[in-house]
């Protein structure tokens, strides 16, 4: 078996004084180049997922590691790149996007030293990509969200990611805003053929650009592809919230289709719609039920 | 008018000699306390300085030796103890059980009682032994600065930009973006620790400039006044400096000509420099969007 991207063994972590584990015998591999979506409602331990995915949080059980290492070393050679939930920037720092960007691939830069050349290169690069390049001189307090966002990937992507991280990377962007995003990042996951972790709870932000999708409410419901979502799996994963859930899903188109791999048996049976979910190329590439090489405990 | 400020001799100059390593320092400082929002860390910090002069007047009184009453000996406790308390502000605040400015509060009243206290015990026990007094404390005294004070405080100077230098990069990375820092492996406890760590020993060297009392203006207005007047971090770092060189010469000729305190002149410029700054802003950003309208 080739060496996952990121691999969750068995993990359990409770936070000091919690009633109850934020995550418990969570199992997860992520193969290199693939885009997984983690969905979850709020409290779900999938904000505490990723920071034991980038090393911030050590696992009470079980074991982590991020291409063979372990997240800490990981991290500190920059092989994950990350880019937070609503990130409480400082806007009036006087830094264009450019530096913004740089600080990202040259901030371990010896003091003495310029920016490698390489490094210059990587941050024209990431710029033209995220299509940050044209407002790359203007000062970040002046940014919208959408730019502001775009910046903060470029900023992952120019310290030399190889898995990219994005925690709620929807939250408080408009319909369209989404569609860009979702466009942006299968043109960043394209051209640099970097593994993406996209962790939210709103679901048509994690089916919009998956390959996989992990179902986690402290433990891992469901490992599955977007196309196999059902609403027996949305009802379990968010219990009372999922009324709400499906009426975020105004829009996107609903259809009869196979049914995925819903996790364990649900009393009563929602309505039996099946949803259809967007299919990315990739996963139409790859055919209907894309790898399920991992499986949650329940799954 | 300015001619004395060239005359080695003259007591401009040695004014000048003595603010020109704060301005400096607090020059650079002021543009990240601005942008952290740490202006009333920079208060608290200021206001430890009591605690540290307390202390070191105890020490002067209770010790034999000379050393004790050396400048730099004395320069160094208040240091120490400013970043004890700077540091210690910094560990105890937590979001949900003590919020920061109450955790500033605290130290800053403590460590005032506490000078105060330690400075009485001085004056009492010393019979006589020279203590600094309150007014130079409060609003400094930049005219009587010794040879000794004049050279640390350009020692201190050089070790706070140095400092500020060789960390930029990490400094403004957790500066931008603090919740992401650890993600990307900067140390955000480390880079917090040195920007209070380069405050406090900023804030020492001010008071005696500008004194407790006025020492926060100095990490406050110049990069409040040049942060209004660009967006680029050179140009920003550049105004605060020369915003803050303007304010200490306009201070020492205000002082000299009209004989009134030259710490509080200072701020006053600054203060006037500042409003001048904000309202030439306002106007640039009032006539963007018509100067817009009009080209449209």
């Amino acid at each position: 078996m080739s060496q996952a991207a990121v691999e969750v063994e068995s993990v359990t972590f409770a936070y000091p004084g919690a009633p109850a584990p934020a995550l418990e015998g969570v199992s997860l591999r992520v193969e290199p180049h693939e885009r997984l979506g983690i969905l979850g409602p709020n409290g779900g331990g999938k904000s505490t997922l990723v920071k034991l995915i980038l090393g911030l949080l050590s696992p009470q059980s079980g074991r982590v590691s991020v291409f063979g290492s372990s997240p800490a070393d990981a991290r500190r050679a920059g092989v994950i790149g990350y880019v937070a939930q609503r990130a409480e920037l400082e806007l009036g720092l006087p830094i264009t996007v450019r530096e913004a960007v740089m600080l990202g691939a040259a901030w371990r830069t010896a003091p003495w030293r310029r920016p490698p050349r390489e490094a210059v290169e990587r941050v024209d690069r990431v710029l033209e990509l995220t299509g940050c390049r044209s407002y790359g001189d203007r000062p970040v307090g002046s940014l919208s969200g959408g730019q502001l966002q775009r910046t903060l990937i470029a900023r992952a992507l120019a310290a030399h990611a190889r898995v990219l991280v994005l925690d709620e990377p929807t939250v408080g962007i408009d319909a369209a805003g989404q569609e860009q995003f979702a466009a942006l990042l299968a043109r960043v996951h394209a051209e640099l053929g970097v593994t993406l972790i996209v962790v939210s709870h709103d679901l048509r932000a994690i089916v919009a650009g998956s390959d996989r999708v992990a179902c986690l409410a402290r433990r891992l419901h469901s490992h599955t592809s977007p196309q196999g979502l059902t609403p027996q799996i949305l009802a379990e994963l968010f219990t009372h919230d999922v009324a709400g859930l499906l009426g975020s899903l105004r829009g996107v188109h609903v259809h009869a289709h196979a049914a995925g791999e819903p996790c364990g048996e649900p009393s009563h049976a929602p309505a039996p719609v099946q949803l259809g979910i967007p299919r990315t190329a990739k996963s139409a590439a790859a055919g209907e039920g894309a790898p399920g090489a991992t499986r949650g405990p329940d799954a | 008018m300015l001619e004395p400020f060239f005359d080695p001799s003259s007591m401009q100059f040695q004014a000048l000699l003595a603010g020109a390593p704060v301005v400096l320092m607090c020059g650079v400082l002021s543009v990240l306390v601005v942008v952290k929002r740490l202006g009333f860390v920079g208060q608290g910090v200021s206001h430890s300085a009591f605690g540290g002069v307390g202390v070191a007047a105890l020490l002067a009184v209770l010790l034999p030796s000379a050393l004790a009453r050396a400048d730099l000996v004395q320069f160094a406790v208040v240091v120490v103890f400013c970043i004890a308390a700077a540091l210690g502000m910094s560990a105890v605040s937590n979001r949900r059980t003590l919020p920061t400015d109450t955790a500033i509060g605290m130290f800053l009243v403590g460590s005032m009682a506490v000078g105060a206290v330690l400075v009485h015990v001085s004056r009492t026990i010393g019979r006589g032994a020279p203590v600094q007094s309150w007014e130079s404390i409060l609003f400094g005294s930049i005219f009587l600065a010794t040879r000794a004070e004049i050279v640390i405080g350009w020692l201190a100077a050089a070790c706070v930009l140095l400092a500020s230098w060789w960390f930029r990069r990490p400094l403004l990375f957790w500066v931008f973006d603090e919740d992401s820092s650890p993600a990307f492996g900067v140390r955000t406890r480390a880079m917090r620790a040195l920007l209070m760590v380069l405050l406090a020993v900023s804030v020492v060297v001010a008071m005696k400039l500008a004194g407790v009392v006025l020492a926060t203006a100095l990490l406050v207005l110049p990069g409040a006044i040049a942060l209004r007047i660009s967006r680029r971090l050179g140009p920003v770092v550049a105004i605060s400096v020369v915003s803050g060189m303007l304010a200490l010469v306009l201070g020492i000729a205000a002082s000299t000509r009209f004989d009134w305190p030259a710490g509080p002149c200072m701020v006053l410029a600054l203060t006037l420099m500042f409003a001048a700054a904000a309202g030439v802003s306002s106007l640039r950003r009032a006539e963007g969007p018509a100067s817009a309208g009009a080209a449209a």
